[in-house]
């Protein structure tokens, strides 16, 4: 009873090749194999979603229930592969296991077919179709479209069946052929995936990038002179007239004036920014028309913003995302150790208890 | 607020399904962007659901299990995430920023339960030599029965107990630490990125990295492009990954001895 003492053996019993497996059982297990992981755990992994998924095809094969143990026993060995690909492995593994190859061989084409299928997996959909889609769908979803969640859905999954059965029906017909005609041309595959990939990240950084240094220094201030014109009487315009002339270095803002400390009519800008002079205008009717300036000073800002967008875009983002790289590459920090940073970095940022302008 | 029993039953529902689907099924229904427009529809605000679980989503971008890595668990970051913006007003992106313990303990309770798991699978090797078939279902059917449960009860509970004192906590939390939260978790997406540099790339790859910061600056420079610039910029990707494949298998042909010995960033 206890599993030591059970020992795999090396040939199965019934040594006469099964019949096909039909069309319907096939598709059971592309169907069975969205479970693979329903049991995932660190010791075996996978092993025992990859054994209840193909269960159906292994009871088809081995009528003698001496041969299924042993199939079942050796098929609950470590399985790791992707989850999305597995159907790959799935009908290789069966069209050997209806052949009735030794174990030996069975346990060592599946060890082979489940590793290269991580990296393409991975390439395929974590890499490519979800940034793509996600990415996508994402921006719509944060423009209020309720039909984003559905078009990711639709597109991810469409994709994922597709691949699930096709891949389940094409490598039982191939058998171990299909080993090779995959390796073949494996190296060549994960290079231009991987090629993909960097490039989608690299626009990712800049249309998913949002974070910006929205710091304003504060650089001196500038003086002006603004320029007001208004209509009064002969009389009142001697109030203006009658006015002392300013410096224009000096004067307090909101002094106004017509003359310099010289006596020389001023020069303001109007709204406009059109320079006029300052000065009386008879209207001729007894109404006479008065330009006076008034002195303005305005803070002037240093954006940081703009600077760097002078140099490029979307410079911070490709910074954080870089120096992130750097840690997760060259000194293995883990992707919550990176969490981490960002939120102690974005918090002494925002200048904690006001000790400092926030930078955001 | 104050929420039904309706409301808390869906949501547990939906955070049962979710968990299951993480690493089963779909594997795709439990996507922020998904979670937060249901968990919005629940709590009867979509609009905040979407908009939250897109902000969610592109900061998962790349935070994928890849390798047998396990992310920040997506899951309760992203319904957690929904229910607080809702719950409290929150700003999306400060939302998410609040999410992200949440999503630490998730992960901290994934790597758990695979561990817990192991000793699982030797009652498996019984059933096996066996050919107990209907054993290894029953046990298939029950690792993923658990999963869904423990996800289920902590999201729950969060949910309950968010609900009713999530007001207060936003409402005492000083403006620094919503714009801090708020930076941190539109930074967070930088993190899958780079995550995703890490896996893929090799020196040679650097140039169409660069290749394709530069022409998503192009695009986006032009306003009509700002919906189908990733779809355009995708297809000008493909078509250099497509180029790059046709000439090594070409120069595969080509030179017969070459064991291909070099291994890429994959």
């Amino acid at each position: 009873m206890a599993s030591n003492e059970y020992v795999i053996p090396e040939h199965y019993e019934d040594l006469t090749p099964a019949p096909q497996l039909d069309q319907k059982t096939l598709n059971k297990m592309a169907w069975r194999s969205c479970f693979l992981q329903a049991s995932f755990n660190y010791e075996r992994m996978q092993a025992a979603g990859w054994l209840y998924s193909i269960i159906p095809g292994l009871e088809k094969i081995h009528t003698n229930k001496n041969d299924l143990a042993a199939s079942m026993s050796h098929n609950l060995e470590f399985f790791n592969t992707h989850p999305f690909l597995v159907t790959f492995v799935m009908g290789i593994v069966l069209s050997l296991e209806q052949n009735k190859v030794d174990i030996p061989t069975i346990r060592a084409v599946r060890v082979a077919a489940m590793g290269p299928l991580g990296g393409i997996g991975d390439a395929l959909f974590w890499l490519t179709l979800v940034p793509i889609t996600a990415g996508i769908t994402s921006n719509m979803a944060i423009n209020g479209n309720a039909a984003a969640p559905i078009i990711f859905l639709v597109i991810f999954n469409a994709v994922q069946f597709a691949l699930r059965f096709w891949l389940m029906n094409w490598s039982y017909k191939l058998g171990t052929s299909a080993i090779d005609a995959l390796t073949a041309n494996m190296q060549a595959f994960t290079r231009a995936a991987s090629i993909m990939g960097v490039f989608v990240v690299g626009c990712l950084v800049v249309t998913m990038g949002g974070t910006q240094i929205n710091l304003q220094i504060p650089n001196g201030t500038t003086r002006g002179l603004s320029a007001t014109t208004v209509i009064v009487s002969e009389k009142e315009a001697k109030n203006f007239t009658g006015m002392e002339g300013i410096d224009t270095e000096t004067a307090e803002a909101g002094t106004i004036a017509m003359t310099d400390k010289d006596g020389n009519a001023l020069t303001a800008s109007d709204a406009d920014g059109n320079a006029v002079t300052c000065g009386v205008t008879d209207l001729g009717n007894g109404m006479e028309s008065v330009t006076y300036g008034t002195v303005t000073e305005d803070p002037v800002n240093f954006s940081v913003a703009d600077t760097l967008n002078t140099i490029v875009p979307k410079l911070v983002p490709l910074m954080l995302t870089l120096l992130l790289y750097y840690m997760f590459a060259k000194h293995s920090w883990t992707p919550t150790k990176g969490i981490l940073l960002l939120f102690v970095l974005g918090i002494l940022g925002a200048g904690p208890l006001g000790l400092w302008p926030s930078i955001w | 607020m104050e929420y039904s029993i309706i409301q808390v039953a869906l949501v547990f529902i939906v955070t049962f399904v979710a968990a299951i689907d993480q690493f089963n099924f779909l594997e795709s229904l439990y996507q922020p962007i998904v979670t937060g427009a249901v968990i919005g529809l629940i709590l009867g605000d979509l609009n905040t659901g979407l908009l939250v679980g897109g902000t969610y989503q592109l900061m998962t971008i790349g935070n994928m299990p890849i390798g047998g890595a396990q992310p920040p668990n997506a899951v309760i970051g992203g319904i957690m995430a929904a229910i607080l913006a809702i719950a409290t007003g929150l700003e999306p992106n400060a939302a998410v920023g609040l999410a992200i313990p949440f999503a630490l303990l998730g992960q901290l309770g994934v790597t758990l339960v695979f561990t817990l798991m192991s000793p699982l699978m030797s009652s498996a090797d019984n059933m096996a030599h066996n050919a107990d078939t209907k054993g290894i279902e029953r046990l298939n059917y029950f690792a993923m029965a658990l999963l869904g449960l423990i996800f289920a009860v902590v999201v729950t509970l969060f949910f309950i107990a968010g609900a009713t004192i999530g007001q207060t906590i936003a409402s005492a939390i000083p403006t620094w630490l919503q714009t801090g939260l708020s930076a941190a978790g539109g930074m967070m997406r930088f993190v899958g990125f780079a995550v995703l540099l890490k896996v893929m790339m090799n020196r040679d790859m650097w140039g169409f990295f660069l290749m394709g910061f530069g022409l998503a600056l192009i695009t986006v420079a032009n306003d009509s492009l700002a919906t189908p610039a990733l779809l355009i910029l995708a297809l000008i990707g493909f078509g250099i990954a497509f180029w790059d494949f046709q000439q090594q298998t070409e120069l595969k042909g080509a030179a017969v001895s070459d064991g291909g010995d070099f291994e890429d960033g994959i």
